[in-house]
Formats: C-alpha cells, sequence, structure tokens
C-alpha cells in the first residue's frame, strides 16, 4: 500500500484523470478531480493574468506594487480555497463525511501524492514569485513580503504536512 | 445479429466539451461562486433573510446538524436554477403532458402554483415505447386486474406477497429475455440496492464497476462491503488492465486469489446515451473468469430488433450474461424490476434477497401493466403493435439524432440509442435551456455541475415511439432556435 496515502482512504479506486469522473451521483467527490478537466490550467494563468491586469491599471500603483500585489493576492485565495476552507460546498452523502476534515488540498486525487495536478499548484507560487521578484528588481521589502507568502503557500502543500494540524488549528 | 456493430468506432469516443466554452464554464462557476460567498455574508449579517435550514436557538450549543458548507452549492447556485426541475404535471406521461406553471416570490425558497397549465412536448419522460397511455389494450387489462386483485398488497413475498399474477410476471420475464428464471421486485432501484449486496457479500469480493454506473449501482456495491474498482467509461483497454491487475496482485494486504470478480455495467447510460462495448466486456469475463452484471434499465424493450435489450442488440446469447437485470419503468410503462438468469440463482435471491424478505410485492395491477406490455412487444396479443413500436423508436431515435447533429449540437453517445444528451456546458446557458424551450412548449431535463462532470453540463432527449415526424420537427425547429440564441452549436 502507498505510504502517503492518508487512512480512511475510501475503498473505491478512482478514475478521472479528465475530471471526467467527478459527479456526485456516481459516488466520488468531484473536488478530487475537476482540477484534472479540460481548460482547467489555462483558464486558471487567464484568471491570474487577468487579476494582474487589473491591478496594472490602478492608477497610484507602480510596476513594482503591481506585481507583488498580484503575488500576495493570488496566494492569499491559494491559501484560503485550498488550504483553509474544509469540506465540499456539496453534500457527499456516500462518504460519511470523511472529506469534511479534509482540506480540498488533501482531497486532490483522493489523497495521492505528486499527481500532475498537485505539481501544476506547487510550480504556480514558485512562477509568480520567481516574476515578481525580477518585475520589483530585487528590492528587500517587496522580496520580504513576496517569499513569506510564497512560503504560506507552499509549506501546506508538503506531502509531510498532509493531514497535519499545527496546534489544532482549523481540525474541525 | 448485428454484426455491423463490431470493432466499429463509436461517436462517445470523438465527442468533448469545446475548449472555449469549458474556460467559459470555470469564469460563470467561479463568478457564481463569488456572489455565493457575497450572499452568505448579507445572510450571516443579516441584511438578507436567511431560508436555508437551521437549528433553533436552544440547540446552538450543541454539534450542528446543518453543516453550512455543504448546502453552499445547493443555497446559492441550485435555487437559482431549481424553477427548472420538479415542475409538477397533472396527465400522464405521453408524448405530450400538462405541466403546471407555477412562481416564486422569494427567489425561488417557495413556490405557488399560478393556476395554468401548459401543454409540453414531452422529451423528458423515460416513455421509449409509448406504454405510458391513458387508453389502450394495456389499461383494460390493468383496469381488470385492479378489479380483481385490488392495490396493496400488504406483504412481502416470502409471507403472503406472492400472488399468481407474480409467478405469471416472472415466466413471462423469462421467455421475454430467453433465459431460464426471473424474479419481480417492486421498485427498480431497490433491485439494485437490495440485490447486489446478497450477491457480492462478504470479504474476497471485487466489483468493477463502471464510471457512470446508476447510483443505485454504487449503492448497493457499497453496501455489500465488496471492494470497488472503477474503470473509465466504457473503456474496455482500462477494463482489461484493472481485471489484470486484480487478479495478479489479489485482495489488498494478504495478496491471495479473489474469491469472485463482478463486472458491473449498463446497457444504456442514462446521462450519456452510450451503448455498452458488450461483446468485449463478454470476450473479457470468459478470458479472465469474470461475472458479468448487465443493468438494462433504458436498453430493454428500447433496443433490439425484437426489443430484447442490449443482448439481441448485439447479437449475444443472453446466457452469456450471468445476471440480467432490468427495470420495468421505462420500456414498459409500469414500475419495478427484474433479475434474470440461472434458475440457481434465482433461487438464491428467492431465499436471500432483502427485497423478497422485507420490502412488499408488487401491486398486481403494475405486475398486469407489465404483462401486458411485454406480451404486445413479443407480438404475443397477434398484433403488430410491438414491432411497430419498436422501429418506429429506431427511426425516431435516428432521425433525431441525425438531425440535432446535423444542426451543429455536440450530441452524446451512440447512434442507436433513444437516450440524445447534447451538449451546453455553461451554467447560465443550461438554465436558459430549460427556461427557452420551456416558453416554447418543450418540456426536457438538464442536468449540471456536481450531477455531471464540471465541463459537461448537458440537456437530454428520451425519444418515444409514439413522438410523430411533427412533433420532432417541431421539437427539432424549437432547439435550433435556442440553439442559436444561446450559441449552443459547439460543432459549426
Amino acid at each position: 500500500m502507498d505510504r502517503t496515502q492518508p487512512k480512511g482512504l475510501p475503498t473505491r479506486v478512482p478514475v478521472g484523470t479528465m475530471g471526467d469522473g467527478g459527479t456526485t451521483y456516481s459516488g466520488v467527490n468531484p473536488n478530487a478531480v475537476w482540477l484534472n478537466s479540460r481548460g482547467i490550467w489555462l483558464s486558471y494563468v487567464i484568471a491570474v493574468t487577468i487579476l494582474h491586469l487589473v491591478l496594472l491599471s490602478i492608477p497610484f500603483l507602480n510596476v513594482a506594487q503591481a506585481w507583488t500585489l498580484t503575488n500576495v493576492v493570488h496566494n492569499i485565495g491559494n491559501y484560503i480555497f485550498l488550504h483553509m476552507l474544509k469540506g465540499t460546498p456539496w453534500e457527499t452523502n456516500w462518504d460519511q463525511g470523511k472529506s469534511r476534515l479534509l482540506t480540498h488540498w488533501e482531497q486532490i486525487d483522493f489523497g495521492e501524492q505528486f499527481t500532475t495536478t498537485r505539481k501544476f499548484l506547487f510550480l504556480a507560487p514558485v512562477i509568480l514569485f520567481i516574476l515578481a521578484s525580477f518585475y520589483t528588481k530585487y528590492d528587500p521589502l517587496h522580496f520580504i513580503i513576496n517569499l513569506s507568502t510564497m512560503l504560506l503557500v507552499l509549506i501546506p502543500k508538503l506531502p509531510q504536512l498532509h493531514g497535519v494540524r499545527i496546534f489544532g488549528i482549523n481540525k474541525y | 445479429m448485428n454484426c455491423s456493430n463490431v470493432g466499429r468506432k463509436s461517436p462517445q469516443d470523438y465527442e468533448s466539451a469545446p475548449f472555449l466554452a469549458a474556460c467559459w464554464t470555470y469564469i460563470s462557476l467561479a463568478i457564481l461562486i463569488m456572489f455565493g460567498y457575497l450572499r452568505d455574508f448579507l445572510r450571516r449579517i443579516g441584511l438578507d433573510k436567511n431560508q436555508s435550514a437551521t437549528e433553533r436557538n436552544k440547540m446552538k450549543g450543541f454539534v450542528p446538524l446543518y453543516a453550512s458548507f455543504e448546502g453552499f452549492f445547493s443555497r446559492n447556485i441550485f435555487k437559482r436554477a431549481i424553477h427548472g426541475a420538479g415542475k409538477p404535471i397533472c396527465s400522464p406521461p405521453t408524448v405530450e403532458v400538462d405541466v403546471l406553471e407555477r412562481t416564486s416570490d422569494d427567489e425561488n425558497w417557495h413556490f405557488r402554483l399560478t393556476g395554468k397549465k401548459r401543454r409540453c412536448i414531452n422529451l423528458a419522460s423515460y416513455n421509449y415505447l409509448g406504454f405510458a397511455e391513458k387508453d389502450g389494450p394495456c389499461v383494460h387489462a390493468t383496469a381488470q386486474a385492479l378489479q380483481q386483485y385490488g392495490v396493496g398488497v400488504c406483504s412481502s413475498r416470502q409471507e403472503l406477497g406472492n400472488y399468481n399474477i407474480h409467478e405469471e410476471l416472472e415466466t413471462t420475464t423469462a421467455r421475454f429475455l430467453g433465459v431460464e428464471d426471473a424474479i419481480t421486485f417492486g421498485m427498480g432501484f431497490a433491485t439494485n440496492s437490495m440485490n447486489i449486496p446478497v450477491l457480492m457479500g462478504g470479504k474476497g469480493c471485487l466489483i468493477l464497476s463502471d464510471e457512470k454506473n446508476h447510483a443505485s449501482i454504487v449503492l448497493g456495491a457499497r453496501l455489500g462491503g465488496s471492494v470497488i474498482q472503477v474503470f473509465k467509461h466504457n473503456d474496455m483497454d482500462d477494463l482489461e488492465e484493472k481485471l489484470r491487475d486484480a487478479i495478479i496482485s489479489g485482495r489488498p494486504g494478504t495478496h491471495r486469489a479473489w474469491r469472485k470478480i463482478l463486472i458491473i455495467v449498463e446497457g444504456i447510460y442514462s446521462m450519456e446515451g452510450s451503448i455498452v462495448k458488450l461483446l468485449d466486456v463478454i470476450r473479457l469475463k470468459r478470458k479472465y473468469g469474470a461475472y458479468l452484471y448487465l443493468d438494462e434499465a433504458h436498453s430493454i424493450g428500447a433496443l433490439g430488433e425484437t426489443g430484447r435489450g442490449v443482448t439481441e442488440y448485439w447479437g449475444v446469447n443472453p446466457r452469456d450474461v450471468d445476471i440480467m437485470m432490468g427495470t420495468f419503468t421505462k420500456g414498459f410503462g409500469a414500475a419495478g424490476g427484474y433479475i434474470a438468469g440461472s434458475k440457481r440463482l434465482i433461487n438464491h435471491l428467492r431465499t436471500y434477497s432483502h427485497s423478497t424478505t422485507y420490502a412488499c410485492s408488487m401491486s398486481a395491477p403494475v405486475a398486469q401493466q407489465v404483462i401486458s406490455s411485454m406480451r404486445i412487444i413479443m407480438g404475443e396479443d397477434g398484433t403488430e403493435i410491438g414491432k411497430l413500436r419498436i422501429a418506429q423508436l429506431a427511426a425516431n431515435a435516428k432521425y433525431f439524432r441525425r438531425r440535432l447533429r446535423d444542426m451543429g449540437f455536440v450530441v452524446c453517445g451512440d447512434d442507436d440509442s433513444p437516450v440524445v444528451p447534447f451538449l451546453v456546458c455553461v451554467p447560465g446557458r443550461i438554465l436558459a435551456v430549460m427556461e427557452e424551450l420551456f416558453e416554447r412548449n418543450i418540456a426536457c431535463v438538464t442536468g449540471t455541475f456536481p450531477a455531471t462532470s464540471i465541463t459537461k453540463g448537458r440537456a437530454r432527449v428520451c425519444i418515444s415511439a409514439a413522438h410523430t415526424q411533427q412533433m420532432l420537427d417541431k421539437a427539432l425547429d424549437a432547439i435550433s432556435e435556442v440553439g442559436d440564441r444561446l450559441q449552443l452549436k459547439y460543432s459549426l
């Protein structure tokens, strides 16, 4: 058995490499597979680009501040939706509440680590950090802000922190 | 024997959501979710009235009964579209149906009837052979059975609820399907959920179930406690790979051999419209020594030259399928389900099924309806009605599908299946399709995420043998108009 899989995994071994298996009526948690769907990665990139363009068009922000803000807003959104909110926004009457205690990140691909979706979501903050560092000309204050938000969002994604709740925060 | 289907690549291998529509679906859902959060916030601070279920004030300190996050989609997204679902009807579900109109004064939380009726062309009911009628030989026989037996049965099969009409129904079903014996139950869903645990209970059982199997099969498989593996929809290579892996590695943990392996597939999948590749499944089953459970809920009566279902469609001997299951709700216009197979299997089920022990048996008039419709299909009533209806259904289905495809819609499923779903993808458009078609007096069913995959929201049409050419043309014109208005013709 794979050691990185957490306990309490359903006996139903899933499909859905393209996010097409995830429907509530099939008893598979759509949260685990919808990020594998067609076009989702491109949409993610487009959404971040639109966010950045909106921030760039605010008149009193210069380029460096816009990039740092893009990075920070993206990372905070990433943290809230992937690591803070637990459970599913729909009813899961087939799994007896097992996914209610798991964050979205832990539900992806049913807990299997190192899948392509997880790698993509891990790389996105890194790439944004590199771009932000470049466009802020490696200014120290911006660097500290960008680095800390990037760490905030990368550390929960490590497989060692799967299911870990530090000081019991966000446990139930 | 329908050899022309062998080896032909089915259309379902090609259809998928167009790329831009998929992106637009994600953006729509993101906007809907953002507004959902806003509305939840307004409800929390009291600016908006909270109409969803909450505990009473006395229970606030206890463990919460209602998980508010789990109701997010239901509260904020489905509520906007729920006026399209569950419309009350007040006539039998024949080709035209009277739908009662209703309005809501508080954004779909509560409805009231306006008193108006709307006569719609019925593209939503599973009335494949047109047996859901108010008049005709079936109805007369059913009325007679009603007068003879009454309505209620007041007992289970194993106690005093085993009528002679049930026995007649079972022999007729077995004769219809060409197998040794059959057993019938009062409810189609319960046929799966109550009997799969009986057949596959205990340790060491493996169920290989198709991705898009119905909720009743999923529930039955889970209730039995066997290990479940899911293979990609109608993908025979994936099924073979999973079979090989299962046999080679054995049971999880001990790696001993499995006691039994059961492959569960459906004849026609109700949300996809695809037909199972039965020849390949039987070849794999024979090669690897697994059993086959075939759920013909939608395909019995609707496929095949004489309406015998998907086994006749592919030219397969019904005795090759170990457990044949089906429902009487769709093709026969009644209610209930059956399981058919060898005498040993059926005798086992007669003793051990939860349904026969604890559940009430089928009502007598309903059983009579099944018997009459089956005899009509088989031609035993002396008329050609059955043959004509089957041919009409096949022609209608092919015609409708071809016209929809020619118009530019992305249509899912196989050419011969009477279930015709076409992709709509974007959530807003799914609701709009439902509303616009209703305005044009067409009733059809739609499905969105998470009931379907995230990019494959669809509208589904069920063709009936009773649909006339004019009705189908009228429906197609309306769908084409709606498709132009909402830009649904993705293939063009």
